[in-house]
């Protein structure tokens, strides 16, 4: 389920699973497209956290495969905002995780969203984790 | 996403078609594997239609370049949008896996 606000956010909300990461995509590119004016590459850095956090939550919510997620986006001046709530049990994961060695074949997702960021934070509220994404432009 | 293999003068490609995530890095982990347990030992993934590579996607390609080395040969990728340089370059994978700018350039000289 997707959606536009009279103040041009956009948002949707559907199960947190693998499935769903295409209506992500969907959305950023919508995102993109209404903000021709905005470099590119501030909406692909951004996607590039949206679906790294997206995969966190996939793989490591609980319980698994019975999470929804909420994700927003917000254009706002000289920053783009997005925002990934789901309502799964607390994250306790490292949210500074290092960048793993390069012949490593797995742990990069927090490390690679955060390097693709100016800002990442992690709230608990109302239930939900609530993953905050920002990329200045 | 799709996978298509093609080989020539010993060089097997595997170009993808569609983003390499989560749900299509499986795939291309598979498609390496059965390449190289064919006797392919030259690979080059054929990014040019693969817009967009996730931590998973990286995790299937430095698979595939452990394996295609213990084979004793080498795997090399071609292609790179963009946003793959970038996560390439974020993730310093780009020490182990030089972009080439297309597969002509991963297949010249090898």
């Amino acid at each position: 389920m997707a959606g536009e606000a009279d103040d041009g956010t956009l948002s949707l909300t559907g199960w947190a699973v693998p499935e769903g990461l295409a209506s992500l995509h969907a959305l950023l590119e919508q995102g993109r497209e209404a903000h021709s004016e905005i470099d590119p590459e501030a909406f692909m850095m951004l996607e590039t956290a949206v679906v790294e956090l997206a995969n966190n939550v996939v793989e490591h919510g609980r319980p698994r495969g019975e999470l929804r997620w909420t994700f927003t986006l917000r254009v706002l001046p000289g920053l783009l905002e997005g925002v990934l709530a789901d309502d799964g049990q607390e994250y306790d994961g490292d949210l500074d995780a290092a960048m793993p060695d390069p012949l490593a074949e797995s742990g990069r997702g927090i490390a690679l969203a955060q390097a693709a960021l100016d800002e990442l934070l992690l709230e608990r509220e109302d239930g939900h984790n609530v993953w905050t994404m920002r990329r200045r432009y | 996403m799709q996978i298509e293999k093609s080989v020539t003068d010993g060089v097997t490609v595997l170009r993808c078609d569609g983003r390499l995530t989560m749900v299509a890095a499986p795939a291309l982990r598979s498609a390496v594997e059965e390449a190289i347990g064919g006797g392919a030992r030259r690979l080059v993934v054929d990014l040019s239609t693969a817009p967009f590579v996730d931590s998973s996607g990286l995790g299937a390609l430095v698979n595939g370049l452990k394996a295609a080395r213990v084979a004793g040969g080498d795997l090399r990728i071609a292609g790179a949008s963009e946003q793959v340089l970038s996560v390439l370059s974020l993730t310093n994978l780009d020490r182990v896996l030089k972009p080439y700018a297309g597969v002509a350039e991963a297949r010249d000289g090898w």
